[in-house]
């Protein structure tokens, strides 16, 4: 065939144009914004003050930020555990032929149709509340009285009262993907394993999981882009003031780019900007570490 | 390999997405609010048939608040006295704060907004139109609240380049039938007569003190400023000063009430609003130190017959500030300084914050009216009406405590800790020196 140099420039050139407009330029702009003192998010580059790195290192020696980096680690980490674990549970059950597959799917992805206002106001005002809250109650019917009276919104338990709460919205999402991945291997290689004598374990062991793997990639990857853009849970579960078991680097990002609750506080884009650097090598370094240990070339189906 | 590459080149636009979602922000804010602007700018072609020029003008409120309303309301006559028409864009508190200055910095054709007092003349003083001569020449300052137009003036750098409206102030709010019943005759005035009033509510069965977690650092910084003042508690939360020796004594005076069991059982754990709406309102705990937007909060689960009492952060022995000093302000309205319509402007300021319709917001929104001929306050905030008249020193929010973005969390989290009892005053000390290092 003919290559027409013309209007393959002429097909390229709006993609290209859009990419380098709404990506590249934001990028460069926010790496560079990040060696910067910025006050306000728009101010032009003639007000910005040049520091070097001393927003990495302001950061580096803020506990607040370290703080906010560990939630982000404990929310990826133990949060991507339970939601994985989990989605993976439901979508093996509800590949298996049960009745009512669809109703049990749409049940357990209900919870991200909902906004999450409206589930962070019932986790947080209903189930978790020390008067009147279902933990309570249920605890209560049970017997069992020290768990009744914990207070699951106090610093000890914040932490994971939003973990869970967070994590139960999510699960749906990704049955979902790993649903349509149990879906496209072929009934044959069951029906096969079947044969041979193999038993379900056997069959998810030895089928699902290894067939999975490129699935499993997808979900870790978009688990982590998720977790790394934390924020709106965080937000709701601390209304006005951040707290240091919500925070989250999103958040302190927010807070050094508008201002910090009702106060009138340091604003720094220039420090946001060198926040959202580091979160997107955090995001590439997962990805490549999911790539080197978790490799699916060898199998073809 | 060549799905290797893929993947690689994927997590690459992921991770652009991620660092577009930070700069990008901005700017997509940008170019929409042009967008929005740019429609706009064609409303005053079709108003200047009507013999005047249109108006852009970006609120705080949401459509549906009652501030709202009545500032939809207000603009309507204004229209119809005036011929000139206004696009209001009511943003949210938080559309405005993350939309307004980068809108500004586009161009964007915005003739007035609104804010909070301190947001308004510091974060955005540089948009700021000067309003003195207009001011002068209409005369608006006659009626105007004295102590909200110097407030103005202090924080607009010795210059008007806002007017005040929905004036507010910060101090305890008490329910007054629970105070009856505890035989408490006056409010308390000093550390010493809170702690009486206190033991009397217990007595009484009645939880005295609640907060939520959203309002706690206040309580902090009030007793800090009460004995150093409000410099000096910006001092310590900014320069981690926290061996001074009102830092103990302020955590003392809370441990010492925490102890003898003032506190809302669930105060280490409530997040706003629980404190507010499940105990205050449903008659359960007496006092909360809050705004005077508070009852109108929770006037729909108080109910019309809860009797609201105010008084000012209690004075301390041997401090530096009285009760006099508290954070009042208000909302402001502030004209940007590029406009070509600042006396239009201006003139839909006059109708929104005086005579009629600051009386309308006043009743609709139940807060305090900023229009010294509207004397009549609404019944609930009677009682805020001395408090409001006694201040003269003005502290910024939470008195100064949350000055510091990077420590507010902290010691929110540990104060908390303190008012629940699972720390001691020096534990509170303790970790506020270790999370400065």
């Amino acid at each position: 065939m003919k290559k027409n140099k013309t209007m393959i420039a002429v097909f390229l050139t709006p993609a290209v144009l859009m990419f380098v407009l709404v990506f590249l330029y934001p990028i460069l702009r926010t790496i560079l914004m990040s060696f910067f003192k910025i006050e306000g998010i728009t101010d032009s580059m003639t007000k910005w003050q040049f520091t070097g790195f001393a927003n990495y290192s302001k950061l580096a020696s803020t506990s607040l930020f370290r703080i906010s980096m560990w939630n982000l680690f404990r929310i990826w980490l133990i949060g991507g555990l339970v939601v994985m674990s989990l989605a993976l549970l439901f979508a093996v059950i509800l590949t298996s032929g049960i009745r009512f597959k669809s109703f049990f799917k749409a049940m357990i992805y209900l919870p991200n149709v909902v906004s999450a206002v409206a589930l962070a106001t019932m986790w947080l005002q209903y189930v978790y509340s020390p008067k009147f809250g279902l933990l309570k109650n249920v605890f209560s019917a049970m017997g069992l009285k020290y768990l009744s009276k914990v207070q699951w919104l106090d610093n000890d338990h914040k932490f994971m009262a939003l973990l869970v709460a967070y994590c139960f919205g999510m699960v749906g999402y990704h049955m979902l993907i790993f649903a349509s991945g149990i879906e496209r291997i072929g009934e044959d290689y069951y029906e096969a394993a079947t044969l041979d004598g193999a038993n379900k374990v056997n069959q998810f062991r030895y089928i699902t999981l290894p067939l999975l793997k490129g699935v499993f990639k997808t979900n870790i990857t978009m688990w982590s882009v998720t977790s790394v853009g934390f924020f709106v849970w965080s937000q709701l579960f601390s209304t006005v003031t951040a707290d240091t078991q919500t925070i989250t680097p999103m958040v302190y990002m927010y807070m050094m780019i508008f201002g910090a609750g009702n106060s009138m506080t340091e604003r720094n884009a220039g420090l946001g900007a060198a926040i959202g650097v580091l979160l997107s090598i955090c995001v590439v370094a997962v990805f490549l570490l999911c790539n080197k240990l978790i490799k699916e070339d060898d199998l073809e189906f | 390999m060549k799905r290797r590459f893929m993947g690689i080149m994927l997590s690459a636009v992921m991770a652009a997405g991620l660092l577009a979602g930070c700069a990008g922000g901005a700017s997509t804010a940008t170019t929409a609010e042009t967008t929005a602007g740019g429609a706009a700018t064609d409303a005053p072609k079709e108003t200047a048939a009507g013999g005047g020029e249109g108006l852009i003008y970006w609120s705080m409120w949401e459509a549906t608040e009652p501030q709202g309303q009545a500032i939809q309301m207000a603009i309507d006559k204004f229209t119809a006295d005036t011929g000139v028409k206004v696009d209001v864009q009511f943003k949210g508190r938080t559309g405005i704060r993350e939309g307004l200055q980068p809108a500004l910095d586009a161009g964007t054709n915005i003739d007035l907004f609104d804010e909070d007092i301190d947001r308004v003349n510091t974060t955005w003083g540089q948009y700021l139109m000067d309003l003195e001569d207009l001011v002068k020449t209409s005369g608006y300052e006659a009626n105007a609240n004295a102590g909200l137009i110097k407030a103005c003036r202090e924080v607009g750098e010795g210059t008007l380049k806002s007017i005040p409206y929905q004036p507010n102030v910060f101090a305890f709010f008490y329910n007054q039938t629970i105070f009856d019943e505890a035989g408490i005759k006056e409010v308390p005035k000093t550390w010493e007569e809170l702690d009486a009033a206190c033991q009397k509510i217990k007595d009484a069965g009645y939880t005295p003190i609640t907060c939520d977690d959203a309002y706690i650092t206040s309580m902090f910084g009030y007793h800090m400023s009460r004995l150093l003042g409000e410099q000096g508690t910006e001092a310590v939360v900014k320069e981690g000063k926290w061996d001074d020796p009102a830092v103990l004594k302020t955590a003392q005076a809370y441990e010492d009430f925490a102890q003898k069991g003032y506190f809302s059982e669930t105060i280490a754990s409530n997040v706003w609003p629980a404190g507010q709406n499940q105990e205050l309102a449903m008659g359960t705990a007496a006092m909360y130190l809050n705004g005077s937007w508070l009852p109108n909060e929770v006037k729909d689960m108080a109910g019309e017959d809860f009797k609201w009492g105010c008084f000012s952060y209690p004075a301390l022995d041997g401090g530096k500030d009285g009760t006099n000093a508290s954070n009042y302000g208000a909302q402001v309205l502030a004209i940007n300084k590029n406009t070509k319509n600042g006396e239009n402007a201006f003139k839909l300021i006059e109708y929104i914050t005086q005579g009629e319709f600051d009386k309308k917001m006043s009743e609709m929104s139940m807060g305090i009216p900023a229009d010294s001929r509207n004397a009549e306050w609404p019944a609930q905030l009677a009682s805020v009406k001395p408090v409001m008249e006694s201040l003269s020193v003005r502290y910024p929010w939470a008195a100064g405590a949350e000055a510091n973005a990077d420590l507010t969390p902290i010691i929110k989290e540990n104060f908390m800790k303190l008012c629940g009892g699972s720390i001691t005053a020096t534990g509170f000390v303790d970790a506020l020196k270790a999370a400065g290092k």
